[in-house]
Order: structure tokens, then sequence, then C-alpha cells
């Protein structure tokens, strides 16, 4: 018989494809997608109690790769904040950000350059095809502000595929 | 004519307006060509973003991931699967049409399935079709949304390179992958389900059927909206369907 716990992994993964995915549509490359996604499979393992059966393992899931997502962004910003002064003294951090940037996909630039919030809302409805209702939960925003950014980011996204 | 703003025409795009709501928008779309133009950039939009994402799907997931959950090890005690597969370092899923093929005659011929009135799987005019609570589930249920405990799960939903819809099912019986054609769920391989207790088969089972999704697959699975779509359109050939 098959025990709860490894039937938990086993759903996991299933879901497996539609996290890279989503991961992907986060983050600005492949390898950093399949980390976030690996620090978001070890933190659900980890707080795997906390999840109710018969509750969507999917929206539980977009929701910690979300959170981890954002930590991340959050560690970045304060190692940015801490180390600015020097490497702007070099240089070498801005030349190789836009090294990365010029062998990036249109898409993946137009996507990396909205703010968070409106990558995650479009990620989550446009992306992973979740309804406005699931996408509002699992952001914990009401349904206004999901439109309102769905729509800005949405404007902001044509302007710049349509340019380029 | 009635204003339509732009949240109210994304909404429709996203399939999100009740009746009524979408009855307005679609006559206000009828005499407004500016709205139109807005309406297809954003169709556009879409079809960008699922071209680009949508293939991550459908990629072999990294063993690093695979390992977290525990699922490398649990493969790599498929002996003769993997040890086939370490040798030739191809992707996971190529060499697997064959396994599952034999796979398939073996539980066929052999003990699982009783091809009889009742059971999961029929014969049609020569071919092996899902039938009762198996086509139910293959016609009704949606993978992004259904009960914890019903009796069939449905896996992924894909086109294939035909441009039937096929889906991976696992029941208490058996799983496998069925195709639309003709109206009938033609049941193209089985593999022992996930809940058998043949240990040595289970995982076999699962990845097998995965693996078989993905070498049949053209592009990538349906996200939850198009397999909304797919349903609500009885699962009629998916070309007409797909951008």
């Amino acid at each position: 018989m098959e025990t709860p716990v490894q039937a938990f992994e086993r759903e996991l993964l299933t879901l497996l494809p539609r996290l890279r995915r989503f991961a992907r549509s986060l983050a600005r490359d492949a390898a950093d997608a399949d980390d976030l996604c690996q620090v978001a499979l070890e933190r659900a393992l980890k707080a795997k109690d906390q999840w109710q059966a018969g509750t969507r393992l999917d929206a539980w899931m977009y929701r910690i790769t979300r959170n981890c997502w954002i930590d991340e962004v959050r560690a970045r910003t304060r190692r940015a904040q801490t180390f600015a002064p020097e490497e702007a003294g070099h240089g070498v951090g801005v030349a190789g950000d836009a090294e990365i940037r010029a062998e990036m996909h249109d898409v993946d630039r137009a996507m990396g350059a909205l703010p968070d919030e409106q990558r995650e809302v479009i990620a989550l409805v446009l992306v992973e095809g979740l309804a406005y209702k699931e996408a509002a939960e699992i952001l914990d925003i009401p349904m206004g502000t999901l439109t309102s950014r769905l729509t800005r980011g949405r404007q902001a996204l044509v302007r710049r595929l349509e340019a380029a | 004519m009635m204003q339509i703003d732009d949240d109210r025409l994304m909404a429709y795009a996203d399939g999100e307006l009740d009746a009524a709501e979408r009855e307005a928008v679609k006559q206000a779309l009828a005499e407004d060509p500016g709205l139109r133009e807005k309406l297809a950039e954003q169709q556009r939009l879409r079809a960008t973003l699922s071209g680009h994402y949508g293939p991550v799907a459908a990629e072999e997931v990294p063993d690093r991931l695979l390992a977290v959950l525990g699922a490398r090890n649990t493969r790599d005690d498929v002996a003769s699967l993997s040890a086939a597969r370490e040798k030739r370092r191809r992707p996971l899923w190529r060499n697997l049409g064959t396994i599952a093929a034999s796979l398939a005659v073996g539980l066929m011929a052999g003990q699982l399935i009783p091809l009889q009135r009742g059971g999961p799987i029929g014969v049609e005019e020569g071919a092996l079709v899902a039938q009762g609570g198996l086509a139910e589930a293959l016609d009704t249920q949606l993978a992004s949304a259904q009960a914890p405990d019903a009796a069939t799960r449905i896996g992924v939903s894909f086109a294939d390179r035909q441009g039937r819809f096929c889906r991976s099912f696992d029941s208490a019986d058996l799983a496998g992958l069925a195709c639309q054609q003709g109206g009938n769920w033609r049941v193209v391989m089985t593999a022992p389900s996930e809940a058998s207790n043949a240990a040595q088969y289970r995982q076999a089972g699962s990845s097998i059927v995965l693996a078989a999704a993905q070498e049949m697959m053209a592009g990538a699975p349906l996200d939850a909206e198009a397999e909304r779509a797919a349903m609500a359109a009885g699962w009629k050939e998916s070309g007409t369907l797909r951008d």
C-alpha cells in the first residue's frame, strides 16, 4: 500500500511540468527557474503537514513558488543595495547585466521588465490559464486589484512586444 | 453604443464574463473596429506567451528536481527500463513507445482487463474504446479541477500530431492514454495503474504513460483554459480550436 506521504510526492511529480513553466515565466532564465522550482519543492516537502488533503495542491504549489520567488527578489535587492557603490565603481555588474539582456528572448525581456506584481498575475492567468478567482486567491489580493494589474501588465507587454 | 473599458474587454478575452456581459461585448465589437483590433492584440499576446512558455511544460524534468521528490531512486528500481535508458543516454521518452506497446499487449492479453460489458474498455469496430465510467471521466473531467476521490484521475490532456485530443488516465484498474476519434475514446495504450498492487510495475506504469504522452504530443499539453475549451467543444479535432 502507498502511504499518504508518497501520494503527496507523486502528486507533486505530476505538477512539476506546470511548476517549471510557471517558474520560467517568473524568473529571467531557465537555470534561475529550475533553482526556484527546487527551492519551492523543498519548502513544500518541509511544509507538507500544512497542506490540507482535498484542497488543490496546484494552487498551494503556485503560492509557495511565488513566495519563494518574492523572497529571492528581496534578497537580491538587499545584496544589490549593499554592493551597489562598489560595483558601480568597477562597472562590472552593469556590463554583465547588459550582456545577459542582449541574449534574452523578446518575451523574456518584456516579462522581465514588468513590475513583479504584474508579472505574477500575467503568469498565472495568461500562461497557466487560471481563472481570475483562482489567481486572486493564490496571490491573496482582491479581484479588482487582480484585474487592474492584469490590464496594466498586458498593455505594457503589448507595447514592448509589438514595438520589438 | 455601450462603452467597453479595457478591463471588461480583457475579461471577455479571458472567458470571465457571464452570458449577458459577453453579448454586450460582442455587440460592441461588431460595431467598433478599434475595439476589435484591441482584442486581436490581446489574442496575439496570449498566443505569443503560450508559444514561448508552453513548451517548457513538455520538456523533460531535470533529474535534480526529480531527486528532491525521491523519484530518481524509485525510477532506478525499475531495473530493465532505466538500465536501457542510462545506456543509451537518450531522453526518457524516446524508447518508450515500443516498451509501452509490449506492456500494453501483455496486459491486454493477460490477466488485468476483462473486455466485457461493464468493464472500462470494450471493443468497437475492431478498436479498443473506453466505456462506462472511464468514458465518462474522459468526456467530462477537467484535469485542473477534479474531486480528490474521483474514481478515475485525468493526468494530462493534449493534441496529438493527427489533431486528435488525447488524455491520460489512472483508475483503480489501469492507467493509460485514450484519444478521441469519431465520438469514441480509443484506448491507445494501457499500463498498470498507480493503485496496482504490483509494486515493481507501478512506477513504470506512470512514467510510461507520461512518456508515451510526451512522445505523441504535438506542442504543449493543454492548459486549464484550453482544456475547458476542448471539453466545451466535445473534444472534436483540435486543429480548429488551437491557434
